[in-house]
């Protein structure tokens, strides 16, 4: 059994959309099977009875525990560092959190948003928007560096622009059975059974990745990787092999990977050029390569085996064909 | 003594920060309303002097509810800009994005959201109160989680052939990223058909939907329901007995006057995108409807005011010609002059007009006699609005008729597939101003791209629930929920539900608060969250 409660700031609801698409188990299975008692959420929380700055006000005080505060969105500081951007139940938001995760358990921030900052914090971050804690790839965000909840933890990191709600159902079932022991961090605190492998695993397009073989929109296969900004091969979630909805992932459906589990999304902070294009170095080479590559490395592997590719077409007359079928 | 108290109606889908709204009473009457949107974000601004496709990324993620409308606008801004060419592929990829979104939040919105107030115990003293509350309580009633759960199946749609919902950015300038198989339409078709066979028709309709698609006219609707047991005991069938029988017909009114910017571009006639064309492509028509009279819509008679908005001042302009808004000092509610400046929404006004936007819009329109063949012909709501006036009961009304059409509607587009035919023209980029719209689940959505040296220049996003939250306008106006609360009948002034259930008829895109005071001496009466 554990005490929910989960918060928006500068969030956009796709996080709970996401969360409400759950399936195993469903959102009414984690309050009913698992133990989970939601005392408030912005768009399902029910028969909390008093108003929400009183419920807060008790868990502040200590008379109703708090076992998991979720935030959902960014922390928002401006103006001014004021948060008067933000108002929640007559206060800023940021000052609610801020006393909220003195006395919380665990502290679970789910999406980018709320792990490293997201779109709001892209400069010029007009609203001083920030992360729980993290600011991009930088560890410090709102809490600081050193915070940790009263569970032993630091705050617990979903990214995803959304997170899958697989991601967060699995976490918050692990805390309240128990089993939170079992949930290993990483540097940046997501926990490594949903963010060690790359989005590449699983991905259908892997086989044209390695021969280097291009793909486009409105085709079938091909890797994305080399001309329209796919970052399946340095970027860590189980896209590939936890579905979305059920059915599919970017990448299976011939979308880029976006990276949005990795801090810093979007990359490039939307430059020009970096949107749904592979950004180049020397006009041709990718200038992100897939992670565990040194650039130089990889390089000279990639260009080995795409002068192999020419190679074969001028003596076979044939190129390797990817294109799949209708 | 200030007598206060906060009443836990239900939740509201919350999107794009929280919505306070101030009520004012006086002899059992709202006689003021102010709405105050008190979370700001600054999205316009983060996307000047970026990549011209950055809102392909960015602007999804302004509302999870509407990512797929906020898409759909965000590549036909740029098809509008680019000049690009969209097959009729493309087209039909995107119209299946935008409805299935849509779809999806039908049931999502009618079950966890309005259809619980039903159950408050306002109503308990009414002969079908038993029987809705049966039905409709939050999570315990037995229509509610199979409705919850048949939210989820359109979207699984939208994932086929976007990859995930939400936050997609399939659809981009020229097309759309995906080239389906046989294999993913055939998985549509299937998906759509639980829909249907788990939902629609057992549960909502209580008939096929061929039956349903019959009604014509207020008459009609009455004779369906009393056709027989299965209609009349299904979930429309108790939400039309129940809502005439609580009284939700008589308030609510709101302007009057309603906008739809129309959407589904029709897969062969806008083929060479541009602004003049859209009009005459869409097939959920487009226009204004001044209580009496249809109009063309035109977009150069939109026009937003910051008088009442926390942005430095400017003269009310069309979007184009507004500058990316600059912030100046908010407040709490209880410290806000509503004289002055009070939320951060914008006022848009459609030739000098308040409109309402939302399902019953597009209902309305689908009844103006000049629709062409391949768009929407309907009379039913021109004759309800004829007949009853608009109301929280009609508005919802209009919201769950739409479910049989926009299902047939994805059916048939499914089957229009073309899997020989191309998905996506590379078009080239070039600097310009562009116009995309669409209708989101809850209203108008818009964006207005103006693009110089390869980067952006201005972005504008209009949102539905800034056509019906926003604030007043420069001349003092109130926006649609602050006019549709005005006048509302408070049963008991310490818990007045009704004034939560018109500012949820609207399904505005936000967690709402209501703030409820005492007309003469401005005391605080209750509070409470929807």
């Amino acid at each position: 059994m554990a005490n929910l409660l989960w918060l928006q700031g500068g969030a956009c609801s796709g996080n709970t959309m996401s969360f409400l698409n759950a399936e195993e188990p469903t959102v009414v299975e984690l309050v009913t099977d698992f133990g989970v008692n939601i005392l408030w959420h912005p768009s399902i929380g029910l028969e909390i009875g008093d108003q929400v700055s009183d419920l807060m006000e008790s868990i502040k005080k200590g008379e109703t525990e708090l076992d998991i505060l979720v935030y959902e969105g960014s922390i928002i500081q401006g103006p001014n560092g004021t948060g008067g951007m933000n108002f929640f139940a007559e206060r800023p938001m940021m000052d609610w959190i801020k006393e909220l995760s003195e006395v919380a358990g665990f502290v679970v921030a789910i999406g980018d948003c709320a792990t490293w900052g997201g779109i709001p914090a892209v400069p010029p971050n007009p609203t001083e928007s920030t992360g729980m804690q993290f600011l991009k790839k930088d560890k410090g965000g709102f809490l600081g560096k050193d915070y940790v909840s009263k569970g032993g933890l630091p705050v617990i990191n979903i990214p995803g622009c959304p997170a899958h709600p697989d991601w967060v159902t699995q976490i918050l079932v692990a805390i309240s059975t128990g089993r939170i022991g079992d949930v290993l961090l990483d540097e940046y605190h997501r926990p490594k059974t949903f963010f060690t492998d790359f989005v590449q695993t699983g991905c259908p397009n892997a086989v044209s990745f390695a021969q280097k073989v291009d793909g486009h929109f409105g085709k079938r296969g091909g890797c994305l990787f080399y001309e329209v900004g796919c970052r399946g091969p340095m970027t860590r979630a189980s896209c590939n092999r936890i579905l979305w909805n059920r059915q599919s992932s970017k990448t299976r459906a011939n979308h880029p990977c976006l990276g949005c589990t990795e801090p810093g999304f979007p990359h490039n902070d939307l430059v020009k050029g970096s949107v749904f294009k592979t950004m180049k170095y020397l006009g041709f080479l990718p200038k992100d390569v897939p992670s565990g590559h040194s650039k130089v490395g990889y390089y000279a592997r990639a260009g080995f085996e795409k002068v192999m590719g020419t190679a074969e077409e001028l003596v076979s007359g044939k190129r390797p064909q990817f294109e799949s079928s209708k | 003594m200030s007598q206060y108290k906060e009443l836990n109606i239900s939740p509201v889908g919350r999107v794009e920060g929280d919505l306070d709204v101030k009520v004012y009473m006086e002899d059992g009457r709202v006689t003021r309303a102010h709405t105050q949107a008190s979370m700001f974000r600054g999205f316009e601004e983060i996307m000047v002097g970026k990549d011209p496709q950055s809102g392909l990324i960015v602007t999804p993620r302004i509302c999870g509810i509407c990512g797929g409308s906020h898409l759909y606008c965000a590549s036909s801004a740029l098809d509008t800009a680019w000049k690009t060419t969209l097959t009729p592929n493309a087209l039909l990829l995107r119209a299946i994005g935008q409805a299935t979104e849509t779809l999806q939040s039908i049931p999502r919105w009618f079950y966890a959201i309005f259809a619980t107030d039903m159950a408050n115990k306002k109503f308990a003293n009414k002969p079908l109160y038993e029987e809705v509350t049966k039905r409709f309580s939050a999570y315990v009633g037995t229509s509610f989680q199979s409705g919850l759960t048949a939210s989820a199946l359109p979207v699984e749609i939208y994932a086929i052939f976007g990859g995930q919902w939400p936050h997609s950015s399939y659809m981009v300038p020229g097309g759309v990223m995906c080239a389906p198989t046989l294999k993913d339409v055939t998985r549509a078709h299937g998906i759509l058909n639980h829909f249907r066979n788990r939902w629609l028709e057992p549960k909502l309709l209580g008939c096929s939907i061929e039956r349903y698609m019959e009604i014509q006219s207020w008459d009609d609707l009455m004779e369906w329901v009393e056709e027989n047991e299965s209609q009349r005991n299904s979930d429309l069938g108790l939400f039309i007995r129940a809502g005439m029988e609580f009284g939700l017909d008589k308030f609510g009114e709101g302007v009057g006057k309603f906008l739809a910017y129309g959407t589904y571009l029709h897969k062969d006639k806008y083929n060479t995108p541009t602004i003049e064309a859209r009009n005459n492509a869409v097939i959920s028509p487009s226009g204004f409807f001044d209580g009496n009279n249809f109009h063309n819509f035109n977009h150069m008679d939109i026009e937003e005011h910051v008088d009442h908005a926390w942005y430095e001042n400017v003269k009310p302009a069309h979007p184009w010609d507004q500058p990316i808004p600059t912030p100046v000092e908010s407040k709490n509610l209880e410290d806000t002059d509503f004289s002055g400046k009070y939320s951060w929404s914008k006022a848009p006004r459609y030739d000098g007009y308040a409109a309402e936007t939302g399902p019953l819009a597009r209902v309305i329109m689908s009844g103006n006699p000049n629709n062409l063949d391949h768009q929407f012909k309907d009379p039913l709501f021109l004759d309800i609005i004829n007949q009853k006036g608009p109301s929280v009961f009609t508005r919802v009304l209009g919201r769950l008729h739409e479910a049989p059409r926009i299902y047939t509607q994805i059916n048939k587009w499914l089957g229009q597939i073309d899997l020989d035919q191309e998905f996506y023209i590379k078009p080239e980029e070039r600097d310009g101003r562009g116009f995309g719209a669409t209708e989101a689940a809850r209203g108008a959505l818009a964006h207005w791209i103006d693009i110089e040296d390869g980067v952006i220049k201005n972005y504008q996003v209009m949102a539905p629930t800034t056509w019906n939250i926003g604030p007043n306008d420069s001349k003092g106006n109130p926006g649609p929920i602050e006019s549709a609360l005005e006048g509302t009948e408070i049963e008991d002034p310490h818990d007045p539900v009704e004034v939560g259930m018109v500012a949820r008829s609207f399904d505005s895109c936000m967690v709402c608060t209501v703030h409820a005071h005492d007309g003469k001496s401005g005391e605080e009466l209750s509070r409470f969250k929807l």
